[in-house]
């Protein structure tokens, strides 16, 4: 189907200065078991072009993200983040560009379609199904596999493995969503995106709202996400240094277009650009996670 | 005393049926949002089918089940036809296509079968039943009209709990961006539960028109009550559906028994009295956990 773990020459171009240090391509292919045999998958948003009525919200729009890299993508409010996100999974329809998922072209897709091609996008906030147990929103991540009737013990085994990961969901499995805390909705959330078996992960804002030592959780985890099972990420975070320093590259948006886009290593130090775009300085990431 | 339990027993019979529309709106108002006027003339629709078809085969039982499966197909036919191009659109727009479908449906049974008020057929006996010799108020018939409710109900509700086809369903109902980014496909969700609605609107046609007859606008008041019983419990529960669709029956039935002769004449104001009752103490009604989503 797709081409074997090791990363497409995007990645190798990219990835190697990665801030989290070792190189994704290796740990790619361990991560094959627990990604649920799928292979990692490059993204790449050429010349994207959304918006909403008049309003154009992305303008020419290009991000390459190798296969099992986090790519943060930053910006202020309004930038067009979350666009972004949305027009990648199909909730909102490029006016022109393309989006290839792992070469192959999937621009204009439905949602439905992208999750099943293994694009999983977890929203911002609002993200659990409120009204169904804890059990049931992951369910709700199998709906994605392909074939019609998938075997029980398929089914018991992503449990297991989502309950494994996240204990504290194991023992609410039977509660509604609703009495979970917010972090632990946000880790419902992503439990429930890792069931589906993701090839790309796009997370938009996780740790919004959260405690700092759970953000910093959440954080731990998505560079697992990465390098143990091989999943290619896309994070939109407004605390961008909390980003920057777990990505491999980062890509800063300003009204719509692209204005910066490097190693999450070259971004973190380049002071001008915090100045104008990140609106941090160092030292300061108390400031930023207020914002 | 005795007449209490007849009341009751007749009101609880006439409450099934009103359960069966309300629990077909409560379907479609939680997958869009949209409340359908036309199902009362769906189902007085699928029961003329029913009908022409106990005709030509002598039959009751393939009327019956033509008329259900009528009543499938015209629930997808209607939504995929005339309700999907207006969801997303200003709600009035779909509220307005459902009632032209109604004015459509009744004007076609006018044209097709004229305006004449036909007998329906009922599966079984309509002779009261007794204990002894006190009449209990009900027949075979009204047992067999609440157990097939109730049947179709409880069937529902297992499909809706237990099978992943049923938390499709919910989740698409509940969630519906979170249930596309998820990979189920809501559009065909939404179908599926008109396809129920119908299925479920058709069953309320055939139960009920043996008591009422069949005209063109026979299912007009059944529908009024069933939207009442399904505001009172709540637009969201289909639990409070049913629930809301007994009481009302049971109300009524009341009404109709111990205010005398002008008690028939008063149902519509008593019904209203309830509906206004019940949203002053409970607006969202009975059942209804709209407030766990502004959480």
């Amino acid at each position: 189907m797709s081409s074997p773990a090791g990363p497409p020459e995007a990645a190798g171009a990219q990835g190697a200065g990665g801030a989290g240090g070792g190189s994704a391509s290796g740990d790619g292919a361990s991560g094959d078991g627990a990604g649920g045999g799928r292979d990692a998958a490059s993204l790449v948003v050429e010349d994207l072009v959304a918006g909403y009525g008049e309003v154009v919200a992305l303008d020419q729009v290009t991000i390459t993200a190798g296969a099992a890299t986090i790519t943060a993508v930053l910006g202020a409010n309004g930038a067009g983040k979350t666009t972004l996100l949305r027009a990648i999974s199909g909730m909102v329809r490029p006016r022109s560009g393309r989006v290839l998922l792992d070469g192959a072209d999937r621009t204009g897709r439905s949602p439905e379609d992208m999750a099943r091609a293994g694009i999983a996008h977890v929203p911002e906030g609002q993200g659990v199904i409120a009204e169904l147990t804890v059990e049931e929103n992951l369910r709700i991540g199998m709906m994605s596999w392909r074939g019609l009737a998938p075997r029980r013990a398929d089914r018991a085994a992503a449990l297991a493995e989502a309950y494994d990961r996240f204990g504290a969901l194991a023992d609410r499995r039977r509660k509604l969503a609703s009495t979970l805390s917010g972090g632990e909705r946000q880790m419902l959330v992503i439990a429930r995106a890792l069931v589906a078996r993701p090839r790309v992960l796009l997370l938009d804002e996780p740790s919004l709202g959260l405690a700092p030592r759970i953000m910093t959780q959440v954080m731990d985890m998505v560079v697992r996400l990465s390098r143990e099972n091989g999943i290619t990420i896309v994070l939109v975070e407004q605390n961008a240094r909390g980003a920057l320093a777990i990505a491999d590259r980062g890509v800063v948006l300003n009204l719509g277009r692209v204005v910066a886009a490097a190693d999450a290593k070259t971004l973190a130090t380049d002071v001008a650009l915090r100045h104008h775009y990140l609106g941090f300085l160092a030292g300061a990431a108390q400031e930023d996670r207020a914002t | 005393m005795v007449e209490f339990l007849q009341f009751t027993l007749s009101g609880l019979s006439f409450g099934m049926v009103y359960a069966a529309i309300a629990l077909s709106l409560v379907l479609i108002w939680r997958g869009t949002r949209l409340l359908n006027f036309a199902q009362g003339g769906m189902a007085m629709f699928t029961t003329y089918i029913a009908l022409e078809v106990i005709r030509h085969t002598g039959s009751y039982w393939a009327g019956f089940v033509v008329a259900l499966a009528a009543g499938v197909v015209l629930g997808a036919a209607a939504e995929l036809t005339v309700v999907r191009p207006a969801l997303g659109k200003p709600e009035l727009n779909a509220v307005i296509i459902t009632i032209g479908l109604l004015i459509l449906l009744e004007g076609l049974a006018g044209i097709f079968y004229g305006g004449q008020y036909r007998s329906f057929p009922a599966a079984f006996s309509v002779i009261g039943l007794r204990v002894g010799s006190t009449p209990l108020g009900v027949s075979r018939f009204d047992v067999f009209v609440a157990l097939a409710v109730l049947a179709a109900t409880l069937l529902l509700a297992v499909g809706f709990r237990y099978t992943s086809a049923g938390l499709r369903m919910r989740a698409a109902a509940f969630n519906a961006t979170v249930a596309r980014l998820s990979g189920i496909r809501v559009a065909r969700v939404i179908t599926v539960g008109w396809a129920l609605a119908g299925l479920l609107g058709a069953l309320a046609g055939v139960l009920v028109t043996p008591s009422t007859f069949l005209y063109p606008n026979s299912m007009d008041s059944i529908f009024v009550f069933g939207f009442t019983a399904a505001v009172i419990g709540g637009l969201d529960s289909p639990l409070g559906a049913v629930v809301g669709g007994l009481l009302l029956g049971v109300v009524l039935s009341y009404a109709g028994g111990y205010l005398g002769s002008q008690g028939s004449d008063l149902t519509a104001l008593v019904a209203l009295g309830i509906l206004v009752v019940v949203l002053m103490l409970r607006p969202h009604g009975i059942f209804s956990g709209a407030r766990v989503r502004r959480v």
